[in-house]
């Protein structure tokens, strides 16, 4: 038999997209399924060009709003693959539809702040837009929830990201974030605007959860790789989505009905990070200072230029820091560089030597020194009891 | 950490008292475990913040257990799990036993091991439950002894070794059931996300007998990769519908008879994770779609999904199998069994 010729929809330049399709071809290896996949040599395929398509099924990315349109009048088993939506009407009518749950994504996001100690909240959004419905409907799932609970919140969609406007939203995002009470958590639709939120309060002075609290949706490797305090999100079951979708089409394929099968997928971890690890803190001293440790304690600072940018002598800020946080600045640094070490050497395949270089240690000898003394153990031996298996 | 001194908690119906054990560990966390069915009454283990809570669902009173057909946390016997028809052969001869569900057995009938009072005994660390069962019990075989050994270690480990002899032939299938909740803010476990270590599952008809082996591949009981309870139960499965959830038994990698790896299941808002390694051959794993009405800790009910069960046990009616003396405890050996869960954070 010849294998079915199946078209994948996706832009599979995005992270969330490229899990859906690792999903698809995990289910495929799993089985031994042989699909002839058929995707375009950037990743993408285009709406407008389908309709030539002479194949067997196809697997859409139904957050595409072209996507419904082009596809009506092919008389083909289609897959839809999209966010979830509170009103069930929205749905396209006569195919299975495979959803992230978007109000389970935005309910971690929220419990996850509130078993921080938070008692404010509030969202960060996309201003509404055809291609983001997703996002509209999280800013639902949020209005939903703090209604529901009674809680006071503030909804911010912000400006849509476009290079020309970019300094003025910025100066509007800092503005918002200057007029909230505070401490107060804020669950941003995407990481890619939870990493704006996190510029913006850098640009603001605004510490980080101390102050602001952050949890994104996506755990997008980028996002971490571009803000300086790593950022708390949630993961979603991109993967099992690609998994659920490959099966159902597998089913339609043998003359299955899957017209009215709509699955929701629930979120399926979170990574949790700094951003939103909120502890209460007495002395706003301590708040500046650990601030500042966070973005900067890997660039070899020293407990002066800490209180330089807290505004105290250094002895004010050690007696602060004694009685709060029973340690020493230089204490607490040396702790950020070692939690930062650690992370790495687990998590990433970095080099032991530019770990040391990267933690702001000034020699990997110094490096061995520290874990020694702290950890009883070496730099190596740690690696080879904590270091997991190449993240997928 | 030594475990407690007895704790009175009610009674049997012919006044005979009821105790409770505290076991602890040295990160917090705490295990109540009781004589009547040797069951594990709570769990009370960290999230990722160090803050403790219930991972596992109970009842308020020894009435309500007694009271109970959920085999709420208790140790179920002489037979985990179902029998077709209530009927096997063993040596020549057919035998006849408690048939309590439809017309099958099920966890050793009217009155199986979880209604039973347990003698209990502390040796340090170890709470030590034995149990006499007498010859005709549920209608088996001869009289069956058994012993459990359970630890909580400080990884967070509760650790069952069972050990048992009997004075005649009989089937013998002893699995532990608690129903666990990883997040006790939640009363629902389908955002639970689970993983399976098999490649088999035993599919069954609709009085949950198995009648074969069948591939994971392709089905909504492939779990190799970890995925959300939740949303496989909306795969279109005929599997899946016969009983409206999961409540099969799988065939977990590796040999029966080695302590592995066979299930983890990890729960997004709390961060805790499940690990169960077990030495049985079977692993049955029910989502808790008839939970509902039952009676919570706290006095109100349970809804459907409120906990799921993962039960380390030989395979379901395997006394009517090809395998069926694999099931059968014979004069003059020990049967052992070495079950452990842990809850920890990753």
């Amino acid at each position: 038999m010849k294998p079915h010729r199946i078209a994948l929809l996706f832009n599979a330049n995005k992270v969330y997209d490229r899990q859906v399709i690792a999903g698809i071809g995990h289910y495929l290896n799993s089985t031994r399924v042989e699909w002839d996949l058929f995707m375009e040599e950037d990743f993408r395929t285009r709406m407008r060009d389908i309709q030539q398509f002479r194949g067997d099924g196809i697997i859409a990315d139904f957050d595409d709003p072209e996507a419904p349109e082009a596809l009506r009048d092919l008389h083909i088993p289609v897959v839809a693959v999209g966010g979830s939506y509170h009103d069930p009407s929205a749905y396209p009518v006569g195919i299975p539809y495979i959803a992230t749950d978007n109000a389970r994504l935005v309910r971690l996001a929220y419990d996850h702040l509130i078993e921080q100690g938070l008692g404010r909240f509030a969202f960060y959004g996309i201003p509404p837009h055809p291609g983001s419905r997703w996002a509209q409907e999280r800013e639902h799932a949020f209005r939903a929830i703090v209604a529901e609970e009674a809680v006071d919140a503030v909804v911010y969609d912000g400006a849509s990201t476009s290079a020309g406007g970019w300094g003025e939203a910025v100066e509007a995002l800092v503005a918002w974030l200057d007029a909230l009470p505070k401490p107060i958590g804020i669950v941003a639709a995407t990481d890619a605007r939870a990493r704006q939120l996190l510029q913006a309060c850098v640009i603001g002075d605004f510490a980080v959860p101390e102050q602001i609290a952050i949890v994104g949706i996506d755990n997008d490797p980028m996002a971490q790789l571009l803000t300086r305090i790593p950022l708390t999100s949630v993961i979603q079951g991109a993967e099992e989505m690609g998994r659920t979708a490959a099966h159902l089409l597998h089913q339609m394929l043998r003359g299955v009905d899957c017209s009215t099968t709509r699955v929701l997928v629930p979120p399926v971890g979170m990574n949790v990070q700094v951003s939103s690890r909120y502890q209460p803190m007495r002395s706003p001293h301590v708040m500046r200072a650990s601030h500042y440790i966070r973005q900067y304690g890997c660039l070899g600072i020293k407990t002066e230029q800490v209180a330089d940018y807290v505004g105290v002598s250094r002895t004010v800020l050690e007696e602060h820091f004694k009685r709060e946080l029973k340690q020493t600045v230089h204490q607490v640094i040396l702790k950020h560089k070692l939690d930062t070490a650690c992370d790495l050497i687990a998590n990433t395949d970095t080099p032991l030597a530019d770990v040391a270089l990267r933690c702001g240690f000034t020699s990997l000898q110094y490096m061995y020194a520290v874990f020694r003394r702290e950890y009883d153990c070496t730099p190596r031996q740690y690696l080879d009891l904590h270091r997991k298996a190449a993240a997928t | 950490m030594p475990v407690s001194t007895a704790t009175a908690w009610g009674q049997l119906p012919d006044g005979t008292p009821l105790h409770r054990w505290t076991l602890r560990n040295a990160r917090g966390g705490q295990v109540e475990i009781s004589d009547l069915g040797a069951t594990l009454l709570s769990w009370q283990s960290p999230d990722r913040h160090g803050r403790l809570g219930e991972v596992v669902l109970g009842h308020p009173t020894a009435q309500h257990y007694l009271d109970s057909n959920a085999y709420m946390g208790a140790v179920v016997g002489r037979w985990a799990n179902r029998i077709r028809g209530g009927r096997f052969r063993l040596d020549g001869i057919d035998y006849k036993v408690d048939r309590n569900d439809g017309g099958n057995h099920l966890h050793g009938g009217h009155d199986g091991f979880h209604r039973h009072r347990w003698d209990a005994d502390t040796n340090g660390d170890d709470l030590v439950l034995r149990l006499v069962s007498p010859e005709g019990d549920g209608g088996f075989p001869g009289e069956v002894r058994v012993d459990l050994r359970v630890r909580l270690e400080d990884d967070g480990t509760l650790d069952l070794r069972y050990e048992a002899t009997s004075d005649a032939p009989t089937p013998l299938s002893l699995t532990a059931h608690p129903y666990f909740n990883l997040n006790d803010r939640r009363p629902d476990i389908r955002d639970h996300v689970i993983r399976i270590d098999a490649d088999e599952f035993l599919a069954i008809d609709a009085g949950a007998i198995p009648v074969g082996r069948q591939h994971v591949a392709g089905t909504a009981f492939d779990f190799r990769e970890p995925a959300p309870i939740g949303s496989r139960l909306h795969w279109p499965d005929p599997q899946l519908r016969l009983v409206g959830g999961f409540d099969h038994c799988y065939v977990p990698r590796g040999p029966a008879g080695t302590l592995r790896t066979v299930a983890v299941v990890t729960e997004p808002s709390s961060g805790r994770r499940l690990t169960i390694d077990t030495d049985r051959p079977g692993l049955q794993f029910y989502s808790g779609q008839k939970l509902t009405g039952q009676t919570s800790r706290h006095g109100d009910t349970y809804g459907p999904f409120a906990g799921f069960a993962l039960e380390a046990q030989a395979f379901p009616d395997q006394v009517n199998g090809p395998d069926a003396d694999g099931a059968i405890l014979r004069p003059g050996v020990v049967w052992r069994q070495h079950t452990r869960y842990r809850v920890d954070t990753p």
